[in-house]
């Protein structure tokens, strides 16, 4: 049993996984080299801890037949939802959002973890035949699992990881089957409400999407970031200044670097080369977890697996395209890539999840 | 399978960040590049000292030295109200005066930006010392000019000023830079191409907040090159005291190759009121004086030169063979054409007299008389053949070249006929006849070398390279001429009766002229010019008083001073 079980573990996932970590880890390296706060120095080793960490539960996660999940899949996201209000209530503030709980000096982030409870509950719901019929009233319960959630985000506030709920259902509605024509119309709907959100968006929301369409309108103030992060990008050049050469990265002109920008890093000391690498090492990862998803014959083992899968690859594109100055900035960590232990702990729980998905395909 | 479209879309939209990292990157790199390197870079100018000015014995007379300048980074200006009251009171200047500084000087939040000028050493050091309870503020530092002397020399050494926005448009290609000092009289003028260095520059490497982590490269600045003079700062400094409020000016040159010993305009200004903007009121004083301190009298201005001027006219009369040394001729006292009177200085009259004796005596009557016999124009001719009407050449700036008139320039200018009452005046260096200083001793010392027009100069050598080169062209004058005019000019001081007697100085054979020149009001200008020894002659000279009376007096009397002087320091 145990070796039928591990003969189907796909080790490639995992190893291109643990690359870009240490990718990563090099780049926040990097990107902590010259700063003088000495607070930020430890921050190589920190993420060191988080991984040992990650790799013990997602050991964990695979010894446990992703089954068990989707029968608790209610209750831990109940769970996580409550977690959601209490960091509203009584969270840390840090860069004016209240995302934070604290343990010791590490930092806990229950919106990042919410992302694999949403997964989780989607499928436990869109798989269960009986309550599923195509019928758009069906699409009511999916929407209200997802808008829960998405308003206690937003309330944070994060845009970035509230938004990044809806392609995550989209893409689990598509696999499910539902019909093209009822999402297409869900579709226009959104877009069509699309200018009142503008009236819901907070002040610094607003300003950070009127300097993406014109970043010079405010140089040193909001469109800082995205100005000197493409002067960092595209000063790389296609070869790039070299590890711990970026000009942009060791003179601190590029903020938040270690986290949410962390792609400017690689930008401007990889080159375009660099990225290449990087990305093409994302679209291993990418197609290795859509493989999984397509040979299972579990419906909700491939739920589940389209809803990480999208999850990850939608962090990438968006936080890439977000780095380089093609969208607006939100903040949105590079999954593996960024210094943030809920983050690499999301990913490495929804690795594991892949990996047990693919380790537990039905016997024909 | 549905699992396909979600790919395809994934791989799409990743394709897509390709595409645009390929655009950000590969197609506007090297335009990013060169964002990059401007976002981190700064340029700073390392001024360049000028060049010095030494005397000819390698005494120090313009050097630079270090001025200590108050200069705050706005962006660590944190504590503005407290930083400010802070040095107001240890500078003893008016918080708001910093104030006003500041928002007058700001270029950018991360660049310092002087607010005090020239604090002085120990003012400097104090902030240095309290600068951790002092953040934002900074001490810099710069070569600035200072003038040893002071007044001495302030005419020959000139004085510096800002460059103005028309001279920067025309100068910019040269490397003149905003800011820049640049000399605006005397030999900081003349030289100031050579005595300005080059400004050296230094690449700085900046992070996002300005601060300096690193030099990618130092252009050093070139230093400018010194210059030696000529003048003994002894003696000038000797004759600026014999001057002291008196309006006029001296100079001694050595006849032989021009180089002058000293050359002083009274009233002087000292240069170091320039340098620092710490005294405005000073500069306004000196500007709008009506005594204008700032003018170099020796060459900036034009006067009658009076009866010194009677050396041309006895050239002109004697070359052109109109008489002999031993014609003589009678004065009564005066001596009347066209039914007017022109007089001697002397009621009495100078009875007979020989050309020699006519010097001696500067007896106007005798010189009417030549001056008929040769014509006007043969006395300009004279004139030009010694100098006059032209530039001396002199090494320093805004030299005015006087006026030699003649019966065309006449006819020409005023649209009228030469009178005959005018060849008179001509003959005693009044009338038309205009002359700077200087060349009245360049006539001076063609007598005194025996037959050479030689051009002063002031400096011998810039750094090490000596540029003393000696122009002495023949004049077109016989040698016997000479000979009677410097046995003429000998009697003038040393025998009895001579008009020059003052002058005389025990043990040295001083010859010379004086020159009375009577102006548009009552009073006189008095002039001495003269050599010695007269055989074989080391320094010509000439003293100016402007409304000084007399020559025979006071003029005289400053040069024997001046010569005796020159005997003690070892010159004569």
């Amino acid at each position: 049993m145990r070796n039928r079980l591990y003969r189907n573990f796909d080790r490639v996932l995992l190893v291109v996984a643990l690359v870009i970590f240490v990718i990563g880890i090099s780049s926040i390296y990097s990107a902590t080299y010259t700063e003088g706060s000495s607070a930020l120095r430890g921050l190589v080793l920190k993420q060191c801890i988080w991984m040992a960490v990650a790799l013990v539960i997602l050991f964990i996660v695979i010894s446990i037949d992703y089954q068990r999940f989707v029968d608790f899949a209610y209750i831990l996201f109940g769970l996580n939802v409550i977690l959601l209000i209490i960091v509203l209530i009584f969270g840390r503030t840090r860069f004016g959002a209240q995302r934070w709980f604290s343990i010791g000096v590490f930092g806990f982030q229950p919106s990042e973890f919410l992302k694999i409870t949403f997964i989780l509950a989607l499928s436990s719901y869109l798989g269960s035949k009986a309550k599923f019929t195509y019928q758009p009233s069906d699409l009511v319960v999916p929407f209200i699992i997802m808008l829960l959630p998405l308003t206690l985000i937003y309330m944070q506030p994060d845009l970035g990881t509230a938004l990044m709920l809806i392609p995550i259902l989209f893409s689990m509605l598509i696999v499910r089957g539902v019909r093209i024509r009822h999402l297409l119309t869900i579709v226009i709907l959104g877009l069509s409400a699309l200018p009142f959100m503008w009236f819901m968006l907070k002040d610094y929301q607003r300003q950070r999407l009127s300097v993406f369409i014109d970043p010079n309108a405010d140089p040193l103030g909001a469109g800082y970031t995205m100005i000197q992060s493409r002067i960092a990008i595209g000063s790389g050049f296609v070869f790039g200044k070299g590890w711990l050469s970026g000009t942009q990265n060791q003179l601190n002109f590029l903020p938040e670097r270690h986290t949410d920008f962390i792609f400017s890093v690689i930008g401007e000391e990889g080159g375009f080369i660099g990225c290449i690498i990087l990305l093409a090492l994302y679209c291993i990862l990418i197609y290795r977890g859509l493989k999984i998803a397509q040979t299972t014959g579990d419906t909700y083992g491939r739920l589940m697996a389209t809803g990480i899968v999208s999850m990850i690859a939608c962090q990438v594109i968006v936080n890439t395209g977000m780095a380089s100055g093609f969208m607006p900035v939100v903040g949105l960590p590079l999954p593996l890539m960024s210094y943030g232990g809920s983050s690499l702990l999301t990913t490495m729980i929804s690795i594991a999840l892949l990996l047990s998905i693919g380790m537990r395909k039905p016997r024909f | 399978m549905r699992i396909r479209i979600i790919g395809i879309v994934i791989f799409v939209s990743l394709f897509l960040v390709v595409a645009g990292l390929f655009y950000v990157q590969v197609v506007k790199g090297p335009h990013y590049q060169r964002l990059s390197s401007q976002n981190r870079i700064r340029l700073l100018t390392i001024e360049s000292p000028r060049g010095r000015i030494f005397d000819r014995n390698g005494e120090l007379l313009v050097d630079n030295r270090i001025s200590f300048d108050v200069a705050v980074i706005p962006q660590e200006l944190k504590d503005r109200e407290r930083v400010f009251k802070k040095l107001s009171k240890s500078l003893n200047i008016p918080k708001e005066e910093l104030g006003k500084a500041l928002k007058n000087n700001f270029v950018t939040p991360f660049q310092p930006t002087k607010i005090v000028f020239d604090i002085g050493k120990e003012k400097a050091i104090m902030i240095e010392e309290e600068r951790l309870d002092l953040p934002g503020v900074i001490i810099e530092t710069r070569p600035q000019r200072h003038y040893v002397n002071k007044n001495i020399g302030s005419h020959i050494v000139g004085y510096l000023g800002q460059i103005n926005s028309r001279e920067l448009t025309r100068l910019k290609s040269y490397g003149y830079a905003m800011n820049d000092l640049i000399g605006r009289a005397g030999i900081e003028k003349f030289f100031n191409n050579y005595l300005r260095g080059r400004h050296g520059g230094m690449q700085i490497e900046v992070n996002n907040r300005g601060y300096q982590v690193g030099i990618l490269g130092i252009k050093e600045p070139v230093k400018g090159k010194d210059i030696y003079l000529t003048v003994d700062i002894r003696l000038q400094e000797f004759v600026e005291k014999i001057f002291e409020n008196a309006r006029g000016g001296a100079c001694v040159m050595d006849p032989r190759d021009g180089q002058i010993l000293c050359l002083v305009s009274s009233p002087a200004f000292d240069p170091n009121l320039f340098v620092s903007s710490k005294n405005p009121a000073g500069i306004t004083k000196l500007l709008t004086s009506d005594r204008y301190p700032m003018l170099n009298r020796l060459i900036q201005c034009e006067y009658p030169p009076g009866s010194v001027f009677k050396i041309v006219t006895t050239s002109a009369a004697l070359d052109k063979k109109k008489i002999t040394p031993n014609t003589t001729l009678s004065c009564d006292g005066s001596y009347s054409l066209g039914g007017k009177s022109f007089r001697c200085w002397k009621k009495k009259g100078h009875g007979q007299q020989t050309i020699r004796e006519a010097i001696k005596n500067s007896c106007n009557v005798f010189f009417y008389q030549i001056a008929r016999m040769a014509g006007a124009d043969n006395i300009a001719l004279y004139a030009e053949r010694y100098g006059f009407g032209y530039p001396t050449g002199i090494d320093l700036p805004d030299e005015k070249s006087g006026l030699v008139p003649n019966k065309k320039w006449k006819l020409l200018k005023k649209r009228e006929p030469w009178y005959e009452g005018e060849t008179l005046n001509y003959a005693i260096g009044q009338g038309f006849l205009l002359v700077n200083t200087m060349q009245i001793l360049r006539m001076t010392s063609v007598v005194a070398n025996g037959g050479y027009l030689v051009k002063p100069y002031l400096v011998k050598k810039i750094e090490d390279v000596n540029i003393s080169d000696v122009e002495k062209r023949p004049v077109e004058i016989s040698e016997t001429t000479l000979n009677i005019l410097r046995d003429g000019l000998i009697k003038v001081v040393n025998d009895e009766g001579g008009t020059g007697r003052r002058a005389a100085v025990e043990g040295l054979t001083i010859a010379g002229k004086t020159g009375t020149a009577q102006t548009s009001t009552s009073k006189t200008h008095a002039w001495f010019t003269g050599f010695a020894p007269a055989d074989n002659s080391k320094a010509a000279l000439v003293v100016f008083l402007e409304y000084g009376g007399k020559g025979g007096l006071g003029a005289s009397k400053t040069a024997s001073r001046i010569f005796q002087k020159m005997r003690d320091l070892g010159y004569l």
